[in-house]
């Protein structure tokens, strides 16, 4: 029953994906990304990764992609030039990413054995990331407070 | 279950997204890619946490998580500034910042 989800899901994703990359729409492009990101949640939830799911759901659905959609009305979508498409750069981008999606799966199929759906809840998660992975974690705070306050500066507004 | 469907779901949202970085002129779009590309990344880190009956890699789809956010962020701060500037967000009016 978890294989349908999982391959619907991942179906789902990808199919998502492809959508915000190709649409010519901004704000349509993110709404499919956040699809693509909340298909991505379930996926998770059917290998039984269930807290990295509902983080995916939270943080990328909740609140990247709101960013994005907030940052995108504060400008005018109307006026916005029309991108060409141009054949060379869609020929060397098909051609680059075709030859690297070849390279990852002759690479996956030297991986056998059975994903085990072991489900890892907060608990199972939390006991390693508070005590073995503890400095990691201080840093990332750190991280988060200097972008936080980076952001501020460099998007405020100059008298 | 076998690994290779999360190896394949990864695969092809990499090549999506690096399709998207190459095409693309428009830096919310790219964005929209980078984004995809750190999400192939995390799907991988999940496969081979479950794989290997590991916790680790799933703890390091925190870290990626931070960094991504911190990641848009800044970039949309400044893409923010440079819209504000010079009225786009085109990647070809911006060619003034090379050198």
């Amino acid at each position: 029953m978890s294989e349908v989800f999982f391959y619907l899901f991942g179906l789902l994703s990808v199919a998502f994906a492809a959508l915000a990359v190709g649409s010519k729409n901004l704000i349509r492009g993110g709404v499919a990304l956040l699809g693509s990101f909340v298909s991505l949640g379930g996926l998770y939830f059917t290998v039984g990764a269930e807290f990295i799911g509902i983080v995916q759901v939270i943080v990328y659905g909740g609140a990247i992609i709101v960013l994005y959609l907030f940052a995108l009305m504060t400008m005018d979508l109307k006026k916005m030039r029309e991108e060409p498409i141009r054949l060379t750069s869609v020929a060397a981008g098909g051609a680059l990413s075709l030859a690297l999606l070849g390279i990852l799966i002759y690479g996956a199929f030297a991986f056998f054995g059975s994903v085990k759906p072991a489900v890892s809840g907060a608990k199972t998660l939390a006991l390693p990331l508070f005590y073995k992975f503890l400095l990691p974690f201080e840093v990332v705070s750190v991280l988060l407070l200097v972008a936080t306050v980076g952001a501020v500066a460099v998007g405020r507004r100059e008298e | 279950m076998s690994p290779f469907g999360l190896f394949l779901i990864s695969g092809l949202l990499f090549a999506i997204g690096l399709f998207g970085v190459i095409v693309r002129r428009n830096v919310i779009s790219l964005f929209f890619s980078l984004e995809l590309l750190l999400n192939s990344a995390n799907v991988l880190l999940v496969g081979f946490s479950k794989l290997h009956g590991n916790p680790y890699g799933e703890i390091f789809v925190f870290f990626v998580l931070a960094v991504a956010a911190a990641e848009a962020a800044v970039g949309l701060a400044v893409v923010v500034a440079l819209y504000r500037y010079r009225k786009s967000v085109n990647t070809e009016d911006f060619s003034f910042l090379r050198w």
